[in-house]
């Protein structure tokens, strides 16, 4: 710790800070322009001169300048607001001055020092800059003649996105941010750079000459796409979410968003919202009233459960609370057929790692990732499923080099960190790799053993897995499956990344306990610091597997109720004929069910089958709280009120369990998350602006025991892989411009060398064949897929990826023109 | 004394003749306000469009809440108030808007006959301000 003094102010602070990060703990507001708190120290404002007593005769810029002991600064002095203004001055030379029009006045960081320091006139005269903007993409709009050339867009996006889109271009006056070849943006479009810009220059392109900054309602909550748990701030005018604000104070995300956290957020004001009831008489969906609705399926259900039963199936897009009162509503009929989304992707999840380390939760939280020296990732998706947690990674290895593993069957994002090392396995045989490194460590005798069960069974059920025997198999090269596994077992901090949800149902159970038995051979699992941990692909699987929304013992699982093993099936917020394994059964056993009830916010395709369909409303309008991945328990808080008649699913529960005969009412979310029983050591009210993770820091496990799963052996010739992509969550976001506007239909993405051999290009149509079913895709054509290796998103409902996808984690194919 | 109530009411007498009148005979009769005087808002035309681009710095300094702005994008790109309305009931004539304006789009006029049958027809909208 370094003592000195700011403005007769004394302080204590690190080591490490800046003159600029000992004023702000001080107190002393130092103006700035091109400082970002989670980006590197750069300087390249001059903004933040200060004066150093020991440093005299010069002025010392604050952002970049490390304390040293018993110095003395004065961050105001009439020589250092001349210098201010003088910089201010030569920023405003070639400025424009279109605040009028411009979005950012207001929150204009450069207007506003304009303000303090007087800048009313300039004595220095220069051209006005008149370069092109660029407007071709929808979502981010640039303005070079606005650009203070701080840098922070060129920042972020290399040290925290890790895509390097921009850089400075040309040299003296005529400098410039733009990218390569300064043609149009071709990026992420995650909007890092339009929320650091400090002024106009950078700014999203949806909320355009929509309304001043000041004008915005703001509501903090949390995003509702993936299990990420970002903060997202809405922008609400006139009761409708016009933007998303850019907030660094709250939550875990640090202010870093995905595209579909910034940009996705339109599906909220959408025209297609469902607003009414939906009664079927006479084979039509007709319009009907709340009454008549809920008497409708509460009689139905009754039914239906003195019949063959009845099945609830959820989407992990709802609140702790409303999953707790759709459990009582389950517990008033008296079934246990329930379960929530990703199909037995989350069952088998939770099994393997119950029989492992007996949590079903991460066991780290994301800032330790920060600091990890190791990480390991299983699916190189892992960055498309959760962007920003991805992020993270980055950070990692950029700036701290943390040594980055990905086991994956395509080369995605990670694969191009400095230094990663992607073992690129055949599709499908990840198992496999991970038992060959759990068998490293054991042949090698560097494995944690202490205190873990079944070391011997392991030890004997993975010998036909040797480094050289997985080579033959994956195709990963034996040496690095070996230096893998001692790269993790001797990082003192290690994370293992692990993200499940629809698309990667396949092995499911297998994997997780793969991945938990490296935990426990690393000592990952249950190390200060180090965790393993399991991304779930909707805002709140992780709350739904607390909350415990999977079937009981004996009970009917998604796939079982899905195949019309029940007589009446309660489906919420999920759409399973649009992305569940195996469309064409799907739809013939829906169709065979007595009685289908959907509750969504859009008339999806299942929901166009169902007899009655339930208006809910999305998470922008919604109170509770969603877990995220990291166990975080935080506030989701409504930004708008719902659509027409719209109800909150949680609000249906209760008025249904009434009907049924449920006795308990609860007054409030206070009241419901009380009764959340795995949460009762968690006080509601002290859900602060960070959220509580329960469990604290690093989960303690109640069980080591490591078990012996077997890989599958890969499939020969082409074959399809489907998955998550980038800008799309689930089917929500494919119903909101944002990420529409980047990718608006299903894709069939070929890697260079069979796109040349099967003569495919770029944007052309092909059919494609599998499992006694063709679909018409169009291509892509990418760098990511090794040969033989096909892959396409699941989320489009329109293309029917899913008549081809039977659930296998690779699908044989073949593609015609 | 007499003398004084005579003098008095001379100049009540005098009052009467047309020379010292001071009521104005409206309507037949108008009167022409100063040029500082604060009657009905205009919004200034250039070229083809209306001047105002739509910087919501009057809606926001207007103390009586009377302007609606919503703006939009024209086909050229630029910045419009798709709507620009003032509610005359609300407003109170401040002129705080003419002055907060950067670009000199919003006027206020002479015109001060703005009494009206329907509170609709109190609300100006873009197209009768631009008029």
């Amino acid at each position: 710790m370094v003592t000195l003094t700011i403005d007769g102010k004394q302080i204590t602070v690190p080591r490490t800070a800046t003159i600029y990060e000992a004023a702000m703990q001080a107190g002393v507001e130092i103006p700035v322009l091109c400082y970002a708190k989670k980006l590197l120290p750069y300087g390249a404002c001059r903004v933040c001169l200060v004066e150093v007593e020991q440093m005299k005769g010069r002025l010392i810029p604050s952002c970049t300048t490390p304390v040293t002991e018993g110095m003395i600064v004065r961050s105001s002095s009439a020589e250092i607001n001349k210098v201010r203004k003088t910089v201010l001055e030569f920023l405003l030379v070639n400025h424009v001055l279109d605040c009028p029009v411009c979005d950012k006045a207001g929150e204009c960081d450069l207007q506003d020092l304009a303000y303090d320091f007087d800048c009313c006139s300039n004595r220095f005269e220069g051209v006005k800059f008149d370069l092109p903007k660029d407007e071709v993409n929808p979502l981010i709009e640039r303005n070079m003649n606005r650009c203070v050339l701080c840098g922070k867009c060129v920042r972020v996006c290399d040290e925290i996105v890790g895509y390097g889109s921009y850089s400075f271009i040309n040299r003296g006056f005529e400098t410039k941010i733009a990218t390569a070849f300064d043609r149009g943006l071709n990026c992420e479009f995650c909007g890092q750079c339009v929320s650091m810009c400090p002024v106009g220059a950078i700014l999203p392109r949806p909320f355009k000459f929509k309304a001043r900054p000041w004008q915005l309602k703001e509501v903090d909550s949390v995003c509702g796409y993936c299990g990420n748990g970002c903060t997202v701030t809405f922008g609400v005018l006139k009761n409708k979410v016009e933007t998303i604000r850019f907030n660094d104070k709250n939550g875990v995300n640090d202010g870093n968003l995905c595209v579909r956290g910034r940009f996705g957020y339109s599906f909220i004001n959408s025209k297609d919202r469902l607003t009414q009831p939906l009664l079927r008489k006479n084979g039509q969906l007709v319009p009907a009233t709340w009454d008549e609705a809920l008497a409708a399926v509460a009689t139905g259900l009754q039914q239906a459960q003195a019949a063959k039963g009845v099945g609830i199936l959820a989407g992990a897009r709802l609140t702790n609370e409303e999953f707790f009162l759709l459990k009582n509503l389950a517990k008033t009929l008296g079934t246990e057929n329930i379960d929530h989304s990703g199909g037995e992707c989350y069952k088998g999840v939770t099994e393997g790692l119950l029989a492992t380390l007996g949590v079903t939760a991460s066991t780290g939280t994301y800032p330790q990732v920060e600091d990890a020296e190791a990480i390991l990732c299983i699916r190189s998706d892992f960055y498309e499923t959760h962007p920003v947690f991805g992020m993270v990674v980055n950070q990692a290895v950029k700036r701290r080099e943390a040594n980055l593993f990905v086991i994956s069957d395509k080369k995605g994002k990670f694969a191009k960190l400095p230094g990663a090392k992607t073992l690129l396995t055949k599709p499908g045989t990840e198992v496999n790799v991970l038992n060959a490194m759990a068998f490293v460590l054991l042949d090698e005798n560097i494995a944690v053993t202490e205190g873990v069960e079944g070391i011997a069974e392991l030890k004997a059920a993975l010998a036909a897995y040797t480094p050289e025997a997985v080579e033959a198999q994956t195709g990963v090269d034996a040496e690095l499956i070996r230096v893998s596994a001692r790269r993790m077992v001797a990082a003192k901090c290690a994370a293992i990344l692990l993200a499940y949800g629809v698309p990667y149902a396949s092995q499911s159970r297998e994997i997780a306990v793969a991945a938990a038995n490296l935990a426990l051979l690393t000592g990952i699992a249950g190390r200060e610091g180090s965790g393993l941990y399991l991304c779930g692909e909707k805002a709140n699987s992780q709350g739904a597997i607390d909350l415990g929304i999977l079937p009981g013992s004996g009970a009917l699982g998604s796939s079982a109720m899905l195949a019309g093993q029940v007589d009446a099936l309660y489906v919420i917020a999920e759409d399973p004929l649009s992305v569940y394994p195996n469309r064409g059964a799907l739809e013939a056993a829906l169709k065979k069910i007595p009685f289908l009830v959907v509750q969504d916010i859009f008339l999806s395709p299942t929901a166009e089958l169902a007899h009655v369909v339930l208006p809910a409303t999305s998470y922008a309008e919604k109170d509770g709280t969603f877990t995220n991945a990291e166990r975080r328990i935080q506030r989701v808080r409504p930004g708008v009120p719902s659509p027409g008649e719209a109800q909150a699913d949680g609000a249906i529960f209760a008025q249904l369990d009434a009907r049924l005969g449920g006795k308990i009412a609860y007054t409030g979310i206070e009241a419901i998350f009380a009764a959340i029983e795995p949460y009762r050591e968690i006080d509601f009210s002290s859900i602060g602006a960070q959220g509580t993770v329960w469990g604290g820091e690093n989960l303690s496990l109640s069980r080591r025991k490591v078990q012996a799963v077997q890989g599958q052996s890969p499939v020969d010739g082409l074959v399809l892989v489907t998955g998550s992509a980038l800008y799309h969550n689930g089917t929500l976001s494919t119903h909101a411009s944002g990420p529409n506007a980047v990718e608006h239909e299903a894709y069939l993405e070929f890697g260079r060398e069979d796109a040349a051999a099967l003569q495919v290009k770029e944007g052309e149509i092909v059919t494609l064949k599998g499992n006694g079913a063709e679909i018409k895709i169009k291509v892509k054509v990418g760098q990511r897929l090794p040969k033989g290796v096909l892959f396409a998103p699941y989320h489009f409902a329109s293309a029917g990826l899913n008549r081809i996808w039977h659930g296998a984690a690779v699908t044989p194919v073949q593609v015609s023109k | 004394m007499f003398k004084e109530f005579a003098q008095g009411l001379w100049i009540t007498f005098k009052h009467l003749s047309p020379k010292y009148r001071t009521t104005v005979e409206y309507p037949k009769q108008r009167l022409q306000p100063s040029e500082r005087f604060r009657g009905l808002h205009r919004l200034v035309l250039q070229h083809d469009r209306e001047k105002c681009v739509g910087c919501y710095l009057c809606p926001t300094v207007c103390p009586a809440k009377c302007i609606t702005v919503e703006t939009a994008e024209n086909d050229k790109g630029e910045k419009y108030p798709k709507v620009y309305k003032i509610d005359l009931l609300r407003c109170i004539f401040c002129g705080y808007c003419v002055e907060a304006c950067p670009v000199e789009a919003i006027e206020m006029t002479g015109n001060y006959e703005l009494a009206n049958y329907k509170r609709e027809d109190f609300e100006f909208t873009k197209e009768r301000l631009l008029k």
